[in-house]
């Protein structure tokens, strides 16, 4: 039991010290709970797709894939010609996902093609990947949009400069997806809660699980109920209201993510991520599989950018995919992922520790050092340590496995 | 074998088409001092006169039917509206007549005129020239006597690259105002001379236009001044002045006068269509040599210097702008080779470095070290700082043998940002350094040549030869740092480090010790980077902190690569070839590209695509060595 909680420690690590440095910031920012889980959930409903869209080419051994903000600038191609075309509502939404898809797709093709030719370095090569479409995403929206495809919306082209504007409006498709459906949090946690505990159940009765485990699952079910009664958290929640929605794609990424592992294509995955070579000699077309892991996390990557904008009303045209990549990886790596393993549940739970203490940082550097500058470096400076630590983590390991392996193998 | 007289034929008829341009453009270009050229302009300028009076006479013929109009209404009595409507009827028939009945160029005799307007550009080319030389005169002596005022700039709305950039171009011109300078009597006797000559001009436009009154020639005066003669004049330009003024509908050759304009242009082209011509023929040697983006981007280098002399961008002032910025940022590249050299690949970490070198900096300026001193003060405190750091950052590197590239990265970035909160929280005192309202330090420090070390390489036996500067010291510098290192690549440590650049393995079995060597050249790699940014920011004029010194490994990274650099054999003349290829493309891009697309951020998208791309292309090639 006592090996089991080191073990337990040393592998997550980062998770560990995330959650420690999250609640030590929330206490130094001083603010309320409503406020940082107000904050909280309108930041998962923006970026929790995204960070899922990471986990296909993890398993596919790929690594953390930064060029998702190639596929952040597909949908940001799609929503300029929504906006050009003036669609409103959900309509817009639907047609600029339909175009998200090809195009990313397309993307996804083409990086995938160029990772293959640099395997071993998909990583930085994905992350310099990002940063020369980024030129080629400028070249498209200062000098072919605007001047040789002209566009006609008043707003999208600034007169007496080149190229489209700094900030797209997006007004028209604004929460088209976040606004179908909105549940008072109340309502949405007791359903939620109701529906793990018949999903315990059903799983208990078909023996699927031990009892003890069952019983434990359903016994922290009780406990979070019985908490969420304390008058001050109650209220805290009580101003929520949860974009149903939205969180139902959430959702059925994650469904999508642990049933493609079903399917033959998962397995592949999961055979070329855990050794190339074998896989090849079992007849895996490898490049292949690998193609297509990148192209599935393209489009989803798309179609989480397309969230995110529609969430937000108007986007940054020069910025907004910027840091896709960074902030997506920083937060599945907090979350307890590695380089060469991730779950849904490790994207989620990153995701709500590095978004909390994305929220509460610049506050607590304000009460903690009298500026609030040095909360936001901070934060940037988490983002950054948190994936050269994973990386150093997982290179120490898979030499100290080496080692293990040599030594086993000189013993014998 | 087919392709190859494929090539062959290509080049031949590109070499043909080449010498056909040079030698029309010669041959043009020797026009230009003759008769021919001679008579070119005159018919250009006349006409050009011509017109621009014609527009002045029709206005000087509305204006007086219009005020006839006026008069006539106003005796009559009519209402305000009515007055106006009769003025409008007027000036749009005078309009009309005048136009119709004004002179028919193409028959008028001007003979008169052409030799009239011959005198008055001569007596206006003394009278510029003279004008020139005072104006010289003045500006030298205000300059001398604000000298001592140091110009105060305020760098707190200074973010971008960009806006520094263009600071540090206006910076080499101090603006001088005008406002105080009297003409001299020699000028004032020449512009008589001028006016006299002016009148012989009037006396002839006259007798061409009878509508033209002496009042509308003295409106005049000033623009057929300006259209016959400017200061600096050459063939091009006159040849562009009187076309821009509708004068080229004079011309019976059209043809042969562009021929004639443009002949030092078709020279250019043909120079390069003769070096593409080269390429093309021998395209399988060099792409085996050189590799396919370093050939795009030699030629794009080529394209570029030819397109700015096309545009008269002055090409001598930009290859020494491209020298400078060679200097500057050539020890930041030469950076790059130990770390190569040692194996452990692009030291994408080269932040690390920079770091050290900066708080070197900021230090002397603290300590207020100005000078020779405070570089060398600065140079010595980097460097110490950056050993340790390079140091304990190879003693990680060797844990992690294989996956240097990606983990170097994020680490350089987190301590770039690490940093950020550092610049924040240090306690330097000086208000050079600091904000004087807030907290930390200012995103960009200015280096004054006088107190602090700027530019003290850059101007260290500087010459310039007809607009072309040789920053004397900083070439010195950068070609002492590369013989240090060549030197000690020449040394026991520097040949056991090669080797094991070149194969771990062999060094191993060989008993050299791998991972000092490696600490060696991380430590060596990231010194020079401290050494690198304190050049840079001397010839630059100012420190940038926070997150300016995320992207520069990259930048470093790429010129070398472009260089002929791979990710694990490189070479001194990589560094050299690869920096000024490099700084060459962007400084003649910048200017080229807003010559194109006026106020465009072209260049900085092509900095982009340059830099990312060669990166790109030199990981596809070692990615495949490495899993072999």
């Amino acid at each position: 039991m006592r090996k089991d909680f080191r073990t337990l420690m040393r592998d997550n690590a980062v998770t560990i010290m995330f959650v420690v440095l999250c609640l030590v910031a929330f206490f130094l920012s001083g603010q309320s709970l409503g406020y940082v889980a107000y904050e909280l959930f309108g930041r998962l409903s923006r970026n929790a797709f995204i960070v899922l869209a990471l986990i296909i080419p993890i398993i596919a051994g790929m690594g953390i894939n930064f060029a998702i903000t190639i596929g952040a600038m597909a949908a940001q191609i799609a929503a300029l010609w929504v906006t050009e075309w003036q669609i409103p509502g959900l309509g817009g939404f639907a047609v600029a996902a339909l175009m998200t898809v090809p195009i990313a797709a397309l993307f996804g093709f083409l990086i995938g093609k160029l990772l293959n030719r640099m395997k071993g370095q998909e990583m930085i090569g994905g992350l310099i990947l990002g940063y020369f479409a980024n030129g080629l995403y400028q070249l498209l929206f200062l000098f072919i949009f605007g001047n040789l495809i002209p566009l006609h919306t008043d707003g999208l082209v600034i007169k007496g400069s080149t190229g489209v504007a700094n900030t797209i409006d997006l007004n028209r498709i604004q929460a088209a997806l976040d606004g179908i459906w909105r549940l008072d949090f109340n309502t949405a946690f007791y359903v939620c809660m109701a529906l793990a505990a018949v999903w315990f159940i059903v799983r208990l009765a078909m023996k699927k699980t031990s009892a003890k485990s069952g019983g434990i699952s359903l016994g922290v079910l009780a406990a979070v109920v019985l908490i969420y009664q304390i008058p001050a958290i109650k209220a805290g929640f009580a101003t929520l209201r949860i974009p149903v929605v939205t969180f139902l794609v959430v959702g059925l990424l994650c469904l999508f993510n642990v049933a493609i592992m079903r399917t033959r294509l998962g397995q592949q995955f999961r055979a070329v991520g855990q050794n190339m070579t074998v896989a090849n000699a079992a007849g895996i077309n490898v490049d292949r599989v690998r193609v297509i892991a990148i192209m599935i996390s393209t489009v989803f990557a798309g179609l989480g950018q397309l969230i995110f904008v529609q969430n937000f009303g108007l986007f940054q045209t020069y910025g907004a995919h910027e840091q896709v990549g960074l902030y997506a990886g920083a937060a599945i790596l907090v979350g307890g992922a590695s380089i060469v393993r991730a779950t849904n549940g490790q994207a989620l739970l990153g995701c709500i520790l590095f978004h909390t203490l994305f929220i509460v940082a610049p506050l607590a550097g304000t009460n903690l050092l009298g500026d609030a500058a040095i909360g936001e470096y901070f934060r940037v400076f988490i983002s950054y340590g948190v994936i050269a630590l994973a990386l150093v983590l997982h290179a120490w390991r898979g030499r100290s496995e080496k080692r293990d392996l040599r030594a086993l193998s000189e013993k014998e | 074998m087919g392709n190859q007289k494929a090539r062959a034929i290509a080049s031949v008829l590109i070499v043909v088409l080449a010498l056909v341009l040079i030698v029309t453009g010669v041959v043009g270009m020797s026009r230009r001092a003759t008769a021919t050229g001679e008579e070119i302009l005159t018919n250009m300028r006349t006409r050009a006169v011509l017109i621009a009076t014609g527009e002045g006479a029709v206005e000087s013929y509305v204006a007086i039917a219009a005020d006839q109009a006026r008069e006539a209404a106003q005796a009559a009595g009519a209402s305000m509206s009515e007055i106006r409507e009769a003025v409008a009827a007027a000036e749009e028939e005078a309009r009309n007549n005048s136009s119709a009945n004004l002179l028919d160029y193409a028959t008028a005799d001007t003979t008169g005129l052409d030799a009239a307007l011959s005198t008055l550009r001569a007596a206006l080319m003394d009278y510029r020239a003279e004008e020139a030389a005072a104006e010289a005169a003045y500006v030298e002596q205000m300059q001398a006597t604000a000298a001592p005022e140091e110009t105060e700039v305020d760098t707190s709305q200074l973010t971008s690259e960009a806006d520094l950039e263009a600071m540090l171009a206006e910076e080499e011109e101090v603006e001088v105002d005008m406002s105080g300078f009297v003409a001299t009597e020699r000028m004032n006797e020449l512009r008589a001379i001028a006016d006299e000559k002016y009148a012989g001009v009037c006396t002839e436009l006259m007798a061409l236009y009878d509508t033209l009154d002496q009042a509308a020639l003295d409106t005049l005066e000033g623009t057929i001044f300006d259209i016959v003669s400017q200061s600096g004049d050459d063939f091009a330009r006159e040849y562009d002045r009187y076309n821009a003024a509708g004068g080229a509908a004079a011309l019976s050759n059209r043809f042969g006068a562009w021929v004639i304009r443009y002949g030092d242009d078709l020279v250019y082209v043909g120079v390069g269509l003769i070096l593409a011509a080269l390429v093309v023929f021998f395209y399988p040697t060099l792409v085996k040599k050189l590799g396919v983006p370093r050939m795009i981007i030699g030629l794009f280098f080529v394209l570029l210097c030819v397109v700015a002399l096309i545009y008269d961008l002055s090409l001598s002032g930009l290859m020494s702008n491209t020298l400078v910025r060679m200097g500057m940022n050539s020890i930041l590249v030469l950076a790059m080779a130990p770390g190569i050299q040692c194996g452990i690949g692009l030291n994408l970490g080269l932040p690390i470095g920079i770091v050290g070198g900066l708080i070197g900096g900021l230090l002397a300026i603290e300590w207020q070290i100005g000078g020779w001193l405070g570089f060398v003060f600065a140079c010595l405190v980097g460097m110490a700082i950056s050993a340790v750091s390079g140091a304990l950052y190879g003693m990680l590197l060797n844990r992690l043998k294989g996956s240097e590239m990606s983990v170097t990265t994020y680490v350089g970035f987190s301590i770039v940002s690490l940093m950020c909160i550092a610049w924040l929280v240090l306690p330097f005192n000086s208000l050079e350094l600091r904000w004087p309202l807030g907290t930390g330090l200012r995103n960009t420090i200015v280096m004054s040549d006088a107190t602090s070390f700027g530019h003290i390489l850059d101007n260290f036996l500087s010459f310039s030869i007809g607009g072309f500067t040789v920053p004397t010291g900083l070439l010195l510098f950068m070609a002492l740092c590369c013989y240090l290192v060549w030197l000690f690549m020449r040394s026991r440590t520097g040949v056991a480090m090669m080797a094991v650049g070149n194969n771990r393995r062999f060094a191993e079995a060989t008993g050299v010790n791998v991972d000092r060597m490696r600490i060696i050249g991380t430590m060596i790699s990231t010194m020079l980077g401290a050494v690198g940014i304190l050049v840079y920011s001397q010839s630059y004029g100012f420190m940038q902190l926070y997150t300016a010194p995320r992207q520069m490994g990259f930048v470093a990274a790429s010129a070398i690569l472009i260089g002929g650099a791979t990710t694990s054999r490189c070479k001194i003349s990589h560094v050299l070839i690869g920096t000024f290829l490099f700084q060459g493309v962007l400084t003649l891009g910048m200017p080229v590209a807003n010559a194109l697309v006026p106020q465009s951020t072209i260049s900085e998208t092509m900095r982009i695509l340059i830099s990312n791309g060669i990166i790109l292309y030199a990981l596809t090639k070692s990615g495949g060595e490495q899993r072999a």
